[in-house]
């Protein structure tokens, strides 16, 4: 029993002392927004890229969340992260000086879609449907700006009440895919998600569309971006975050493209959130 | 002449447990030296004498009660062991506990070879039959190496020969010993004086050589 | 006949105010059935779970590996922890402080330690060890308490205190501390499974990740997986290979533990201060008025509905598990079943538990839609499938005459009013556990405490988090104290030496 207690705080001092103190790599994370599997495969294949481009380590770290993204964004454990709209606006408040350098092609013309399953007799309008009130609605995760923060905008700004007063339950579905498959059984009537998800499942043959079919999609509004620390210039030498932005926009392999998926990066700045900034401060999500 | 002072003394003490009084007045000098038996039927108060006489003189006393008090997950050699603690720092105890030390082994193999227990000295007390469990207790008892040895019919699992050989062990390791016995034969073989209890008040107090058979007799009658 | 002691009355009484209880919370709480088309994806479930895929074995075998070794090393210095304090147990300041650090889930610690040492082995290794220390200090503390004395007594006078406690005491008690830390074990795999849900990369990372996304047949294979190390247990999980286990857990798990001062700092310092006070700082009167006014805020808004929620909630669930346990036992129970049906009793069993309750729930979400009942039906059985566990276990050591009569009439006149108390004793353990969960449920969007919890941790509002988490863990503090004051009042025990 003496070598029970003994031997692992032993090992964890041993463990402790002998962790390497080698120089730390250029770290960075990305959530792509569909098909979260084999993260680490895809990504490093990224790093790979940024690797040769920069000359310098780079290692990718896979997150569950956007949160934990921030969260690793914000205690310097990565300084480069993809990002989606909201939390990249809350990455960029919580790390003075960090900024967006590039976003996708397709996230300068981001929407949001309103799906309904068919027995709610919703369907596709101008403007959000009176006779949702009352109905059953499905976001998706809390912290998305395509599931979350913009449904919601415009949920207020058409019916001037909050969603937990408008709808008969509020629910969060976590990710598009399940708000996809919650509203085909019908067990939301209705739900709101990312419109790339939507397409390239309707593509897939996933979506039954005599189950569900989209009834609203919002104006456009800019999306997922590439933000990085402002202090890597200091860490990595003068220019260093250009030269990533750089090496983003030149992502031209299809391969690697098809991890995010986007068809390529067009360079992006802080100012062309503000929109997303503006939105959530009106919903309360920021003070 | 100096007469010497009792080890143990009772003096019109009423003795008992919660409000109930087991024993009635009792007056009780026992000195250095004596083998004394405790008998009477069940009930008439011999395990309540027992503890008052051990709480007289605790230090001096190694008891051996009927509830063994065994540790059911240790082995054999440690429920012995135990009767030793109090002459080690908690150190040396807890050493022991993991491994045991080959001093201590020696030890307790001297105890346990009278005690017919050596092949079972790291066998659980738990996996042990109640002949064999009360002989684990009995040897802790006795590894306590005090002067003076109190026991609550420390034999009465075993048959009659082992019995025999187990009392003759006890004698030759203490100098003074109370044991209350059922087996009347052995009390009157093996101890000097007798003390009958009967419906909580001592009957009968008498050297062994004094005592005849009808005075034990009316100890067991209603 | 004789009438019934007061004890018994006590226990009837008992069992039906709570099930009134019960009953009156589901006249509150939102119980509607919407169904319209699930079953095309329960469908896909079912089609998942019968071919269960395993791609990237590497992956999976990494995220094992991760899992175990948070487990054993979690659990084995919270055991050690746990031992030290429940020696101080009497003392009011530890046994306070251990309510108040088990009743805050792991996942939530996990979230809180995120935000400080980052995606590390420490902010796993410490989600276990926290919550885990205050709950083996507790039941150990109860264990040593209710142990045999006799030995104690049979000590020489002068025996010193550690040696005799050590001896007459801890040894006595050695069999169920053991056999309590290989449950608790169990247990441990399951949380740092969980923890994969907030990004740890232990299994439920992938988990959470095949099925949110609809990839079934993966989700299977991680489930499958993470079952049969749990059901192969006691092949692996054994005293002497304790040792080595323990030495690979620790030579797999990364250990950079740089811990960053600054971000602790600023955790303490600037993220957890109410709002108000962090922006216009504390000299000021007007500062401190508005901290009162976000506190009534948060109060009036999230408090009172999620408090309302989560209790009307672990109520119904309370029951919900009793209920299930009743029935669920004799599975596992040799009264009932040759030691062949007894397996697939247990295999069941461990499958009920193992799959976690947000899982479970959203598979009854599809089918019921939105309402409390995925919450109570998930935590019902994933609770009742434990207690199940552990009363079958305890009908173990039961010996029926050889004439006594079988099946129901077994069930109904023989075993069960034999169980009932102790399956009382561990109902109102499983009284705090059910609490902590139904928080973590939240996570579907019914409002409970936990919601609130999840949503301020997403919003990056650590100052409300923490509150909303100080509001849980008084409320886990009360519904303990008032559990602990039921057993002892009925002397209600799990210890089969003890009744």
């Amino acid at each position: 029993m003496m070598k029970i207690l003994t031997l692992p705080l032993i090992t964890l001092l041993l463990t402790c002392l002998a962790s390497p103190l080698n120089a730390e790599p250029f770290v960075f994370t990305a959530i792509p927004d569909q098909d979260e599997t084999q993260l680490q495969q895809r990504f490093n294949k990224v790093a790979q890229y940024l690797e040769q481009t920069l000359n310098v380590e780079v290692k990718y770290v896979p997150v569950k969340s956007y949160t934990a993204a921030v969260s690793a964004f914000r205690n310097n454990q990565v300084q480069l992260a993809w990002f989606g709209g909201l939390s990249g606006v809350q990455a960029r408040r919580l790390v003075p000086n960090s900024m967006a350098i590039a976003q996708g092609v397709e996230d300068e013309h981001f929407k949001t879609y309103f799906i309904a399953h068919n027995s709610s007799q919703l369907t596709k309008q101008d403007t959000l449907p009176e006779q949702m009130k009352d109905m059953t609605f499905t976001f998706g995760s809390k912290g998305s700006t395509s599931g979350r923060l913009m449904p919601e905008f415009y949920i207020r700004e058409q019916f001037k009440k909050s969603p937990n007063d408008l709808f008969k339950s509020v629910g969060f579905s976590g990710d598009h895919s399940r708000t996809i498959a919650l509203v085909q059984a019908g067990t939301y009537q209705v739900g709101a998600l990312n419109f790339k998800v939507w397409d390239r499942a309707l593509a897939d043959g996933k979506i039954d569309l005599s189950k569900v079919s989209v009834i609203w999609e919002t104006p456009e509004y800019p999306d997922y971006q590439w933000t990085i620390r402002g202090d890597v210039n200091a860490k990595w030498g003068e220019g260093f975050a250009q030269k990533v932005k750089q090496a983003l926009l030149d992502i031209k392999d299809p391969e690697l493209l098809k991890s995010f998926p986007r068809e390529g990066f067009i360079p992006a700045s802080n100012e062309d959130y503000a929109p997303i900034l503006d939105t959530a401060k009106n919903i309360g999500l920021i003070e | 002449m100096i007469t010497p002072c009792p080890l143990f003394n009772l003096q019109a003490q009423s003795l008992g447990w919660g409000q109930q009084c087991v024993l009635g007045s009792l007056d009780l000098s026992i000195y250095e030296g004596e083998n004394v038996a405790i008998v009477g039927k069940s009930g008439s108060g011999k395990t309540t004498l027992i503890k008052a006489l051990f709480q007289q003189a605790p230090d001096k006393v190694a008891l051996c009660g009927q509830d063994y008090g065994l540790v059911p997950s240790l082995s054999v050699f440690h429920n012995i062991y135990m009767g030793q603690l109090d002459k080690h720092s908690f150190i040396y105890n807890f050493t022991n506990l993991l491994r045991p030390f080959k001093k201590e082994i020696n030890a307790i193999s001297t105890l346990t070879t009278p005690l017919a227990l050596t092949e079972d000295l790291f066998k659980s007390a738990e996996n042990l039959s109640g002949g064999q469990q009360q002989r684990v207790a009995l040897g802790r008892a006795l590894f306590q190496n005090k002067a003076v040895f109190i026991g609550d019919e420390p034999v009465s699992s075993v048959d009659e020969v082992q019995a025999e050989n187990l009392l003759q062990l006890i004698m030759s390791r203490h100098h003074t010993t109370i044991l209350t016995l059922h087996n009347i034969d052995l009390a009157l073989r093996f101890c000097d004086r007798i003390i009958g209890l009967r419906h909580g008040v001592i009957e009968l107090d008498k050297p062994v050589t004094d005592i005849s058979e009808s005075q034990l007799r009316t100890l067991y009658q209603d | 006949m004789s009438p019934p002691s007061p004890q018994a009355t006590g226990i009837r009484k008992l069992s039906l105010s709570f099930t009134l209880i019960a009953l009156a919370c589901l006249f509150f709480a939102d119980t509607s059935i919407i169904t319209t088309n699930p079953w095309g994806e329960v469908g896909n479930i079912g089609q998942g779970l019968i071919t269960p895929s395993f791609t990237s074995p590497s992956t999976l075998l990494t995220s094992l590996m991760n899992t175990l070794a948070f487990a054993l090393i979690g659990v084995v210095f919270a055991a050690l922890l746990g031992m030290v304090l429940a020696h101080f147990f009497e003392w009011r300041v530890v046994r306070i402080s251990c309510a108040f650090i088990r009743s805050i889930h792991e996942l939530f610690w996990a979230l809180i330690f995120l935000q400080v040492f980052g995606l590390s082995t420490l902010t796993g290794l410490l989600a276990i060890i926290i919550p885990y220390t205050g709950i083996f200090a507790k039941v150990y503390a109860e264990i040593l308490e209710e142990s045999d004395q006799t030995a104690l007594q049979r000590l020489p006078i002068a025996t010193s205190r550690w040696s005799s406690h050590l001896y007459a005491r801890l040894m006595p008690a050695w069999p169920q501390l053991v056999h309590y830390t290989q449950y608790r074990l169990e247990c441990g795999i399951r949380s740092s499974s969980v923890l994969g849900f907030v990004g740890l990369p232990t299994l439920g990372f992938h988990l959470e990740s095949f099925f949110k996304q609809g990839y079934y047949s993966e989700a299977a294979g991680v489930l499958y997986l993470f079952i049969a190390v749990i059901a192969l247990m006691r092949f692996w999980a054994k005293k002497r290979y304790l040792l080595p286990l323990l030495v690979i857990a620790f030579i797999w798990l990364p250990f950079q533990v740089s811990v960053d001062t600054d971000l602790l700092y600023r955790f303490f310092s600037h993220d957890i201060l109410p709002a108000p006070l962090r922006q216009e700082g504390p000299l000021t009167m007007g500062s401190w008025s508005q901290t009162l006014d976000w506190c009534i805020l948060l109060f009036k808004d999230q408090i009172l509905v999620g408090s309302w929620n989560t209790l009307l909630l672990t109520q119904i669930a309370l029951v919900g598990s009793g209920i299930t346990a009743l029935l669920l036992y004799p599975l596992i129970s040799p009264l009932f079943f040759t030691q062949r049906k007894r397996t697939v009793g247990h295999l069941f069993l461990i499958t009920l538990r193992s799959i976690p309750e947000l899982i479970f729930a959203f598979v009854i979400l599809l089918i019921t839609g939105p309402s409390m009942i995925p919450a109570i039906i998930a935590l019902s059985l994933h609770n009742g499938a434990i207690i199940a566990h552990l009363i079958g276990r305890y009908t173990e050591v039961i010996k029926l005459r050889a004439d006594s009569p079988t099946h129901g009439n077994r069930y109904a006149y023989e075993v069960t009013p034999r169980i009932y108390k102790p399956f009382l004793a561990f109902l109102f353990y499983r009284w705090e556990v059910i609490l902590r969960e139904s928080a973590i449920l939240g996570i579907l969007g019914i409002q409970t405490l936990g919601f609130f919890i999840d949503s301020a941790f997403e919003e990056f509002r650590f100052d409300r988090a923490l509150f909303l988490i100080l509001v849980t863990a008084l409320l886990n503090i009360l519904v303990d104290s008032f559990s602990r004051s039921i057993r002892s009042k009925l002397r209600l025990s799990t210890s089969p030496e003890a009744q």
